[in-house]
């Protein structure tokens, strides 16, 4: 539920079934029910559907690494070339500095957040734009990344880390399953914790924020903080998901990690989060990559498509909110 | 201000120093063949698209598809030449009327709906990625046209010292300098001295203000994303121009370095200010770096690393320079 720092004050008589998010929900589950139809049920079938969740966790974990950021009002272009270098580094670890897993998970979490307290701390130190700060720092994380192995792929590393990436509980992936918990906890951080709340506070409104004794410096840190905590995560998932790394992990992650909280309702201006959304954001984008597989469809018509629904979203989202303020 | 604290000065001067320290490390990085021409016309291409992002910079907004509008652009170039057999003029205007077109339409939509400019333009810039290859595959079953119109061959390889009268002949400036050159006088022009151009930087700076003054600011923003647009599209014909084709990876390396120009340059993402003199050192002063670091020969990986980091000093230096300045006029 998208969740601001005046939510629990103001917001009244306002139904589950009109949030955004429930919208979003209903479009989702009609499409997965009618792209199960249209393939025969082929999208039900075990192999399917577990690939179908399996390739839905990094989405899901890069959106709210984004969204965190959003949440105070900046942005971190470098999560997708943060994410490579941190999965670069677990693999390096393993392969050639011969660690085991139980080290290296913890040390690319570690990674990811050390190079996130970096950029918030370049942001607040310089009072640069953060969107300049984190242009630049993914360029230098890009060059980190490459270094780590030049063009070469990494293979063949830690068997039981690559075991719990196929690993299913109850017919989900395991990796899907850290997904959702990472979300939970995300959520959880941002409703109940007083940080949490700091952070929308500060993304909402700077000036009331001070005026409050809440540190804005602190927020923008602890935010990228948790962005490249998160970037890690999803750094894991793809080493332990895809079996090899290379250097151009990351890549593609960017304008998704956008995608993601903008579909599921989130404000570019800061102040408030959706969990919720973002996960059904992610699984929405998804939907239309299966679609393509399924149908054999061009792929290039999947960005043409979610290009459509990125824009589609935002502006369903200024028209519901010029119908409400036009009835109160 | 004092003189120190304008960031023009400070790109000058380490435009100077880089210059200096990397023709005594290799001295072939003053060879004009080898260095100089080639550096030129990557600084055109890199000045232009550093002023595309510019001009929507002076709005406080964002232009995310800057590469894929010059790819579309490009495309369009290419179309009316394979398959009308357009020549160069026809064709390079038609690619400037498309590129204005996008982002006219990014205007639009960013003006008539609200929606923050980095949504709409990078919708946009998703859509137009898928578009571009499909079209590609449509009408050339490739990723490029095999055939570019005359002229495009002597805009590739030419110098002005391939033109002489009599014995005088030009100095060795590949012939798609003016082209940027013109860009860049053009806009310096429209953003100073004309209307259109300063109610644009009002619009920037606050638009509340600008619209209670009686500026049609959907308008201007309209007319900055469509001019941002126009300058993508030129890019991506100098490109095209330099790679000798018009593919469909034109502008996939364009959004770093239109960001790169303009903000080392001076302009802020804040709007209501642009520095054109300041995005061209900007665009001259990254490729410089380029061209250095490649000489000696380092790795791409090293590249990118010594651009992240000269990007975030001469930032921070600027800032530094921008505090220092704003005590010495606060004391007595």
């Amino acid at each position: 539920m998208t969740l601001s720092a005046t939510d629990r004050v103001t917001r009244r008589g306002r139904h589950l079934w009109r949030t955004p998010e429930f919208t979003l929900g209903v479009i989702v589950a009609t499409g997965f029910l009618a792209l199960a139809f249209a393939t025969g049920g082929n999208l039900l079938s075990a192999g399917t559907l577990e690939a179908f969740f399996r390739f839905l966790a990094v989405p899901i974990v890069i959106g709210l690494s984004q969204m965190v950021v959003l949440a105070v009002g900046q942005m971190n272009l470098s999560v997708g070339a943060l994410t490579g270098f941190c999965a670069m580094a677990a693999a390096w670890l393993m392969i050639e500095a011969g660690f085991p897993a139980p080290v290296a998970v913890p040390a690319a979490l570690l990674l990811g957040l050390v190079a996130g307290l970096i950029n918030g701390a370049l942001v607040v130190l310089t009072r640069i734009n953060g969107f300049i700060v984190t242009l630049a720092t993914m360029t230098i994380i890009q060059g980190l990344r490459y270094g780590v192995n030049g063009p070469d792929t990494y293979q063949g590393y830690s068997e039981g880390l690559r075991a719990f990436g196929r690993a299913s509980i109850l017919g989900l992936p395991a990796v899907f399953l850290v997904a959702i918990a990472v979300a939970v906890a995300v959520a959880l951080f941002f409703s109940r914790t007083v940080t949490g709340r700091q952070l929308l506070a500060s993304g909402g409104s700077p000036f009331a924020a001070r005026l409050s004794g809440i540190s804005n410096d602190r927020s923008v840190i602890i935010a990228h903080g948790l962005s490249g905590l998160l970037a890690g995560v999803a750094a894991v998932i793809t080493v332990s998901a895809s079996g090899s790394v290379n250097a151009t992990i990351g890549d593609d992650l960017l304008l998704p990690s956008f995608a993601a909280p903008i579909i599921g309702g989130v404000a570019l201006t800061g102040g408030m989060v959706s969990v919720a959304g973002t996960v059904l954001a992610a699984f929405l984008v998804r939907l239309v990559d299966v679609m393509q597989a399924q149908f054999g469809i061009n792929p290039r018509w999947v960005d043409l498509i979610i290009g459509a629904v990125v824009l589609g979203a935002v502006l369903l989202g200024t028209i519901r909110q010029r119908v409400r303020e036009r009835s109160t | 201000m004092p003189l120190w604290a304008n960031p023009r000065v400070g790109l000058v001067v380490l435009l100077v120093l880089l210059v200096a320290l990397f023709s005594t490390i290799r001295p072939a990085f003053l060879d004009t063949r080898l260095t100089l021409t080639p550096l030129q016309s990557d600084i055109s291409v890199y000045l232009v698209i550093g002023l595309a992002q510019m001009s929507v910079l002076s709005l406080g907004h964002m232009n995310m598809a800057v590469g894929r509008m010059a790819a579309t652009s490009a495309f369009a170039m290419g179309l009316v030449h394979h398959t009308l057999g357009a020549g160069l003029l026809v064709s390079l205007f038609t690619g400037l009327v498309v590129g204005a077109g996008l982002g006219a339409l990014a205007g639009l939509i960013i003006s008539r709906t609200g929606v923050n400019s980095f949504v709409v333009t990078l919708a946009m810039d998703f859509a137009l990625v898928g578009l571009i290859t499909i079209l590609y595959t449509g009408v050339v079953d490739g990723v490029a046209f095999p055939t570019m119109p005359a002229g495009m061959e002597a805009l590739r390889f030419d110098t002005f010292a391939d033109y002489c009268a009599g014995e005088i002949c030009g100095p060795r400036i590949p012939l798609v300098a003016p082209f940027a050159l013109a860009a860049a006088l053009l806009t310096g022009l429209l953003f100073r001295w004309s209307r259109v151009g300063r109610e644009i930087l009002m619009t920037g700076s606050s638009p509340r203000a600008a619209e209670l003054s009686g500026i049609p600011t959907r308008g201007r923003v309209v007319q900055a994303h469509a001019l941002s647009g126009l300058l993508a599209a030129l890019a991506g014909f100098l490109l095209a121009a330099n790679n000798g084709a018009f593919s469909a990876g034109i502008g996939d390396g364009f959004l770093l370095p239109s960001f790169l120009a303009p903000v080392l340059g001076g302009t802020l993402l804040a709007g209501g200010a642009v520095s054109v003199l300041g995005t061209v050192l900007g665009a001259t002063l990254t490729q410089v770096i380029y061209k250095g670091l490649n000489l000696l020969q380092f790795q791409l990986d090293r590249l990118q690393l010594y651009i992240g980091l000269v990007l975030l000093a001469a930032l921070s230096l600027d800032r530094a320079r921008h505090v220092l300045a704003g005590r010495r006029e606060a004391a007595p």
